[in-house]
C-alpha cells in the first residue's frame, strides 16, 4: 500500500468537514456514492500551525485549569483534531463520520510545548477492526515542533452498526460488575457543558450541543464530549506531572448532560516523585462507570 | 519533620500574653445576624472588647482579622472595622485569610510581632457572614463587563456586548466544594469519617457533649465576660441545651450519602453554617501590667500543616494530625502534659478522625514517622466549654473563639489550683490544612 | 423622648400664644456646660445676720456679690442666709428682700437660703422659724419661671457657712448641675474634708461602678462621671450586649457584664475595680426594673423580681462593700425614686423596693461613714426616657407638664449630675439623705 501524503495549507474547518460528511452520508444514503472498504492510505499534514494564546486560555479557564503558557496535553489534541477529521472526512473513507463514537484515546506527551512554538500536525488513520457492536478505527496524529515530535496520539472510534464484509464481529465482552471506589472528586455538569467545551475545542458534533440536536442523532439528551471528560482528569493531573507522560482514557458509558460524575484519581510515587496515575469516573447515582485510564511518566 | 526547628521559642525572646477574648453570639445563617455585615459584626466584637478592657480611642499596635466569605469592597475589612470602633482612628490593621485557621492564625502572626518587640499590644480577630455572603456575577457577564470596560469604540462595545448570553446572567453564589475536587467540605469528611470507620453514634456523642458543654458554660457565667450580646441574640444560635441522642439519633444524614450506609454525617453532627464575630487582646507582659489588664495565658507557639488530598492520599481536614505531633515533639509535650484540648468541631467526624489517628499505631508509624502511636487524650480534657458543633462555626471567628475560651479556662484553673496549665487548639481549614497552638496559664 | 411641646412653645410664634392662653411655658434648663460661669449673673446676698463671710466665699470663687439690686441688672442667684433665725418674726425682712427682688432674676437663676434644721432647735420658736424657711422657700420655688430654682440647704447646728460640705452643696445648688433639682431642702452635715481642686472635674483619680449602665438615666451618670473625671465601671445585665460596650467605651471605661442579684456580684465589682484599677471609689446603684400592675392583679413573680433587683441586691451588693476590710468604704449613691416617696398606681411592688431604697440609705450611714464612706439617694420624678416614653401620652404629658414646677420632665443628666455631686467631695457632708430631682413635682411634695 503506497502513501498518499497530503499537505494542507491550513486547518481545516471543523463545521465544513460535518457539513461535507453529511453530504456524503445522503450521497452513500441515495447510493450516488460507495464507500470502499478499506482506510486510505493518505496522512494529512497541516504545517506551521499557530495556537493562538487566547484559544488556550479559554480553554485552560473552561476546564479549571491554571493559566499557563505551556500548552494542555488535551489542547493540543483539540488543536489537532481538524486535521485527523479531515481524513474521517474523506470520500473515500471506509465508515461514516457522523454518529461516531469515540472509545478511547492513548497520548504520548514528550515534552512541554510552548504556546508559541509553531507545529506540524500529520494524522492517519489504521487499525480498521471489528467491535462486537459495529467497525472500530485507530486516528493517529503526530505534533512535531521544529521536525521532532512533541506530541503522539491515538484516538479509537467507533461506527456503530456499521459492519465491514472481511472484518470478523467480535462477541459482546461480558458486562463487568463495576462498584464505585470512593471518589477523591466530583463535577457537575450542567446541560451547557457540551457547548461550552465546543466553543473551546471547535468540535461541533450536534450530539454534544443540545437535546434537540442529540435526539435528530438518535440520543436522548446530548452528552459531553468524551475529550472534556479526559480534560478535566488530566488537568488535574498535569499539575502533579511529569514534563514527559503518556496517558491513555476508555470511554464507556456516555455522560448524559446534566450529571453529576464522580471521580476517583490515585497517584502512584516512584523514587519520591510523581509516578503515575490511575483515574475512573462514573455516574455519582447511577454508579455506571462513564471513562477509565491512566497517566504515567516517561 | 526536617523543617521543624530543634529548639522552642529562642532565648530573649518575650512573652505574648492573651488578655481576654469577646465575641458576638453566634447566630445561624439567615437568623439574627442576616442583615449585618462582615464589618457590622467585627465593629460590635472590636468594640466590646474595646469596653471590656477599658481601650476606648486607644491606640493599639496592631489589628489583624479575616474573613473567608468576604466582599471585594471589604479589601480592607479589618481596618474599615477599626474606623468604625471605639479604637483610636491611628489604629493600623491589615486583613489575613488562612479558611477556617485565619482566626488562629491572626492571633499567633500578632503574637509574633508582640514577642519580637514590634509590638505592645494587639487585638487579632476574624469574622464571617454566610448570610451576607458575596454573590459574584457569572464568568461570563464578568468577562463582558471587563471587555467593555476596555473598550474604546462604540463598535467594540456593541461587540462585546454581543457576546453576552442570558445563563450570564444568572449570580454566581459561593460555595462550600474544594475548588480542586468539586466536593464539598462535608463530603470530603464524610470520606474520610468513612475511611476511619467512625461510627454514627460516635459522632451523636460528641456533638451531644458540645452542647452540654457550652449550655453549661453558659449557664456558669463562663461566657460572661467574653461574649458581648448582639442584635438581640444573648447566647449561640445553634445551642440546644435540650438535645439528646435519641433526636440527634433521628436526623438524617446530609454528607455521604453515596456511601450508602456508611453514611454517617448528619446537620447534627456537623456544623452549621453560622454568622459572627470574634476579637482576641493580646500584648506583652508589660502592656498588661502597666495597665492592670489580666494576663489569662501566655501564647506558647504554633505550627501550621498542610496535607495532600487532591487525588485523595489524605483527609481534606486531617492536617492537624501532623501538626500536633510536629508541635509536640518541638516541645517535648505528650498529650499527657495537657490540661485542656480545643479540637476545633468542624464535624464530630474531624474530632474522631484526628483521635484515631493519634490513637493509630499504623498511622503514627506509616504517616508521621514516629515509632508508635501518639497515644490517647481523655475525652474529659477535650472542648469541655463546648465548641463548634454547639456554637456555630463562622469560619474565621472560630479561632478567636477558642483562643478565648482557652485562655480563660486556663486562668480559672491557676486561680483555683494554683497550677500553670497547658492547652493544645487544633482547628483545621479547607485546603487540606490545619493549624495548632500552644497556651499555657500565666 | 424628645419634649416636642418644649421645643414649639419656645420657638417665636408659638411662645406668643402659649402666653396668651396662659398654657405652661416650660424653659430650656440652664444646665451645666464646662466653661460657663457658675451662676449667669450677679449673686445677691440676703442676710438675717452679717453676711460679710458668706460674701467673701461667693467672691472667692469669682462672682460678682451684690447686697442690693442695681436698677436693670439680671441677677444670677441669690443667696439666702438665715443660720441665724430663731423666731419666726424675723422671716419677713429677709423674704421680702428676696421677694422685691424676684422681677430682677435671669433665666435659669437660682435662689438657695441657707438655714438649720427644724428638728435640732432647742426652742420651739426656733424650731418654728426654721421650718418655716422651708414652707416660704418651697413656696418661692412655684412662683419662679423661665427655668429659675429655690432650694434649700439646712446646715447642721454648730457647723460654720465656710464648712467645705456646706460650700460644696452651695455650689452645687447654684450650679447648673442642679438643673432640675427644685424645691429641695440638703442637711449638710460635718464629714466634709475639702472641696475638689478642679471644679470642673472633681472627680478625677476616682474609679466608679455604675449598675444599669447600658441606658437611660444609667448611661448618663456614666458618662457624667466620666465627664467629672472618674474611670468607669459600666455595669449591666450580658443581655445589655452591645449598648453596655457603647456606652463604657463613650465613657472611656470597662464593661463589666453582671447580674447583680447574683450571689458573688458585689464580689466581683470589687475584683474587677480592685484588679484593674486598684480600688472602688465610688458605686452607684442605678439598676432597677418595673413590672406594673396593681396590687389586685400582682403576682409572685412581679413582686419578688422587682424588689430582688431594686432593693436587694443593693442590700447584698452594700454588705459586700463594707464586708471588704480593704481600704475606705466608698461614697454609694442609690436610685430611689419619687414614687417610693408619694406612691403610684400600679407601682406597689417599686414603690416598696424604692422607698426601701431610702430606708435603706437612712440607715446604712453610719456604717459608712465609720469606714470613711457616705450612702446617699437621688430620687428622680418624671425623667424623659425611653422607660417613660412608653407611659400613654394623656398621663406623660400631666406628669411632665403639670406635676413639676418646671413645667417639664427632666433628662436623665439632670439624675445624673446629682448623682456625681453625691459621688464627690463637695458632698462630703452629705449622708443618708435622699435628694430629689423631680423638678418640685407635686408628686412626692
Amino acid at each position: 500500500m503506497s502513501t498518499d501524503d497530503v499537505l494542507l495549507e491550513e486547518l481545516p474547518s471543523l463545521s465544513r468537514l460535518y457539513v461535507s460528511a453529511a453530504s456524503t452520508a445522503a450521497r452513500t444514503k441515495l447510493g450516488a456514492l460507495e464507500r470502499p472498504l478499506v482506510l486510505p492510505p493518505a496522512r494529512h499534514t497541516v504545517e506551521d500551525v499557530r495556537v493562538s494564546l487566547e484559544h488556550v486560555t479559554r480553554f485552560q479557564h473552561l476546564l479549571h485549569g491554571t493559566v499557563r503558557d505551556s500548552l494542555p496535553s488535551v489542547f493540543v489534541h483539540s488543536a489537532a483534531f481538524p486535521v485527523g477529521m479531515s481524513i474521517l472526512a474523506r470520500t473515500d473513507f471506509p465508515l461514516p463520520l457522523l454518529g461516531m463514537v469515540h472509545l478511547g484515546n492513548r497520548v504520548r506527551h514528550l515534552r512541554s510545548i510552548h504556546f508559541s512554538e509553531p507545529l506540524a500536525i500529520t494524522a492517519w488513520a489504521d487499525n480498521l477492526a471489528g467491535h462486537y457492536a459495529g467497525t472500530q478505527v485507530d486516528l493517529h496524529v503526530t505534533v512535531s515542533s521544529a521536525g521532532k515530535p512533541v506530541w503522539e496520539g491515538v484516538s479509537t472510534y467507533l461506527a456503530k452498526g456499521v459492519f465491514l464484509p472481511g472484518l470478523d464481529k467480535q462477541t459482546r465482552p461480558p458486562r463487568e460488575d463495576f462498584v464505585p471506589p470512593r471518589p477523591t472528586a466530583t463535577w457537575r455538569l450542567g446541560p451547557e457543558a457540551g457547548r461550552e467545551y465546543a466553543g473551546v475545542s471547535g468540535d461541533f458534533n450536534p450530539i454534544h450541543l443540545s437535546s434537540l440536536s442529540a435526539r435528530v442523532l438518535g440520543l436522548k439528551r446530548s452528552i459531553a464530549h468524551g475529550m472534556y471528560l479526559a480534560s478535566r482528569v488530566l488537568t488535574s493531573i498535569e499539575s502533579v506531572a511529569a514534563e514527559k507522560f503518556e496517558w491513555d482514557i476508555r470511554f464507556a458509558a456516555p455522560v448524559f448532560l446534566p450529571a453529576t460524575v464522580a471521580v476517583r484519581i490515585e497517584d502512584e510515587e516512584a523514587g519520591g516523585r510523581w509516578g503515575a496515575s490511575c483515574f475512573v469516573g462514573w455516574g455519582e447515582r447511577s454508579h455506571r462507570k462513564h471513562f477509565q485510564g491512566t497517566a504515567r511518566a516517561l | 519533620m526536617a523543617s521543624t526547628p530543634a529548639s522552642p521559642a529562642a532565648e530573649g525572646i518575650r512573652k505574648a500574653v492573651v488578655v481576654g477574648g469577646n465575641r458576638t453570639p453566634f447566630a445561624r445563617a439567615n437568623g439574627a445576624y442576616a442583615q449585618a455585615s462582615n464589618q457590622d459584626m467585627l465593629t460590635a466584637a472590636l468594640d466590646g472588647l474595646v469596653a471590656r478592657f477599658g481601650l476606648a480611642d486607644e491606640r493599639i499596635g496592631e489589628v489583624a482579622a479575616g474573613a473567608v466569605l468576604k466582599h471585594s469592597r471589604d479589601f480592607n475589612l479589618t481596618r474599615e472595622a477599626v474606623l468604625g470602633s471605639a479604637l483610636a482612628p491611628t489604629t493600623p490593621a491589615y486583613d489575613l485569610q488562612q479558611a477556617c485557621a485565619t482566626g488562629l492564625e491572626t492571633v499567633m502572626g500578632l503574637a509574633n510581632k508582640i514577642k519580637l518587640g514590634q509590638i505592645e499590644s494587639a487585638i487579632a480577630g476574624g469574622v464571617d457572614s454566610a448570610s451576607d455572603a458575596p454573590i459574584a456575577v457569572s464568568e461570563g457577564l464578568r468577562a463582558v463587563l471587563l471587555e467593555l470596560n476596555r473598550a474604546k469604540t462604540l463598535k467594540q462595545k456593541a461587540a462585546a456586548v454581543a457576546k453576552l448570553r442570558p445563563k450570564d446572567l444568572a449570580p454566581v453564589a459561593p460555595g462550600t466544594a474544594e475548588p480542586r475536587t468539586g466536593l464539598s467540605m462535608g463530603e470530603h469528611q464524610a470520606l474520610t469519617t468513612a475511611a476511619w470507620e467512625i461510627s454514627r453514634a460516635a459522632q451523636d456523642e460528641l456533638a451531644l457533649a458540645s452542647h452540654r458543654n457550652l449550655a453549661a458554660a453558659y449557664e456558669r457565667g463562663f461566657f460572661d465576660d467574653l461574649v458581648t450580646p448582639y442584635r438581640g441574640l444573648t447566647r449561640d444560635g445553634n445551642l440546644r441545651a435540650d438535645t439528646s441522642l435519641e433526636k440527634l439519633g433521628a436526623l438524617q444524614p446530609v454528607f455521604g450519602r453515596s456511601l450508602g450506609d456508611k453514611a454517617t454525617m448528619t446537620a447534627g453532627n456537623s456544623t452549621p453554617l453560622t454568622d459572627g464575630a470574634s476579637a482576641v487582646l493580646i500584648g506583652s507582659e508589660d502592656f498588661a501590667r502597666s495597665r492592670d489588664l489580666p494576663m489569662l495565658a501566655s501564647i506558647v507557639d504554633a505550627e501550621a500543616a498542610a496535607v495532600d488530598f487532591v487525588h485523595g492520599k489524605e483527609g481534606l481536614l486531617m492536617a492537624p494530625a501532623y501538626a500536633v505531633p510536629r508541635l509536640l515533639a518541638r516541645h517535648q509535650l505528650t498529650f499527657e502534659d495537657f490540661d485542656f484540648i480545643e479540637i476545633h468541631e468542624a464535624f464530630a467526624g474531624t474530632v474522631l478522625c484526628h483521635l484515631s489517628a493519634w490513637e493509630s499505631e499504623e498511622f503514627c508509624r506509616n504517616k508521621l514517622g514516629l515509632d508508635a502511636a501518639l497515644g490517647k487524650i481523655d475525652p474529659s480534657k477535650i472542648n469541655v466549654a463546648g465548641s463548634s458543633l454547639a456554637a456555630g462555626h463562622p469560619f474565621a471567628a472560630t479561632g478567636g473563639r477558642i483562643v478565648a475560651t482557652l485562655a480563660k479556662l486556663l486562668h480559672e484553673q491557676a486561680v483555683s489550683e494554683g497550677r500553670r496549665g497547658r492547652g493544645l487548639i487544633s482547628v483545621c481549614a479547607a485546603g487540606g490544612m490545619g493549624v495548632v497552638a500552644i497556651l499555657e496559664a500565666c | 423622648m424628645a419634649d416636642a411641646y418644649l421645643k414649639l412653645v419656645n420657638s417665636p410664634p408659638a411662645s406668643v400664644i402659649a402666653k396668651k392662653l396662659g398654657l405652661p411655658r416650660p424653659t430650656e434648663l440652664r444646665r451645666y456646660r464646662r466653661g460657663q460661669p457658675m451662676v449667669p449673673g450677679p449673686v445677691l446676698v440676703v442676710a438675717s445676720g452679717a453676711a460679710e463671710g458668706l460674701s467673701g466665699q461667693l467672691s472667692g470663687w469669682g462672682l460678682e456679690v451684690r447686697r442690693r439690686t442695681a436698677p436693670g441688672e439680671k441677677l444670677g442667684a441669690i443667696v439666702l442666709d438665715l443660720t441665724t433665725v430663731s423666731d419666726p418674726r424675723e422671716l419677713s425682712e429677709p423674704m421680702l428682700a428676696v421677694g422685691a427682688s424676684l422681677r430682677d432674676l435671669a433665666p435659669g437663676a437660682r435662689v438657695v437660703s441657707i438655714s438649720r434644721p427644724a428638728d435640732s432647735a432647742s426652742e420651739p420658736a426656733a424650731a418654728a422659724a426654721r421650718q418655716g424657711v422651708q414652707g416660704a422657700v418651697r413656696s418661692l420655688a412655684r412662683e419662679l419661671r423661665a427655668g429659675a430654682t429655690a432650694n434649700g440647704l439646712l446646715l447642721a447646728d454648730g457647723m460654720d457657712l465656710a464648712d467645705p460640705g456646706a460650700l460644696g452643696a452651695l455650689q452645687f445648688l447654684l450650679s447648673g448641675r442642679s438643673a432640675y433639682v427644685d424645691g429641695q431642702f440638703l442637711l449638710v452635715g460635718p464629714g466634709a474634708d475639702q472641696l475638689p481642686e478642679d471644679a470642673d472635674r472633681p472627680l478625677a483619680g476616682r474609679t466608679a461602678v455604675v449598675t444599669g449602665a447600658a441606658r437611660g438615666i444609667g448611661a448618663a451618670i456614666a458618662k457624667v462621671l466620666h465627664r467629672d473625671g472618674a474611670r468607669v465601671v459600666c455595669v449591666d445585665l450580658p443581655a445589655a450586649g452591645e449598648e453596655l460596650a457603647k456606652v463604657s467605651n463613650a465613657a472611656g471605661g470597662t464593661a463589666l457584664q453582671l447580674d447583680i442579684t447574683s450571689d458573688d456580684a458585689g464580689a466581683r465589682i470589687l475584683e474587677h475595680a480592685r484588679s484593674r484599677y486598684g480600688g472602688l471609689d465610688i458605686m452607684v446603684h442605678n439598676a432597677g426594673i418595673t413590672r406594673d400592675k396593681l396590687l389586685a392583679n400582682m403576682d409572685q413573680a412581679r413582686w419578688d423580681s422587682v424588689i430582688n433587683v431594686n432593693l436587694a441586691a443593693q442590700l447584698r451588693i452594700n454588705e459586700a462593700l463594707l464586708a471588704s476590710g480593704a481600704g475606705q468604704a466608698p461614697r454609694v449613691v442609690c436610685l430611689a425614686s419619687t414614687s417610693g416617696i408619694a406612691g403610684n398606681r400600679g407601682q406597689t411592688n417599686y414603690a416598696a423596693s424604692k422607698a426601701g431604697v431610702i430606708g435603706m440609705v437612712g440607715a446604712s450611714a453610719a456604717a459608712f461613714a465609720e469606714r470613711g464612706g457616705a450612702i446617699n439617694a437621688v430620687a428622680p420624678g418624671f425623667i424623659e426616657t425611653e422607660m417613660t416614653a412608653r407611659i400613654p401620652w394623656g398621663t406623660r404629658e400631666v406628669a411632665r407638664r403639670l406635676l413639676p414646677s418646671l413645667q417639664q420632665g427632666g433628662l436623665p443628666v439632670d439624675v445624673a449630675e446629682a448623682v456625681a455631686f453625691l459621688a464627690g467631695d463637695a458632698a462630703g457632708g452629705v449622708n443618708g439623705r435622699t435628694l430629689r430631682v423631680c423638678g418640685q413635682s407635686l408628686v412626692g411634695a
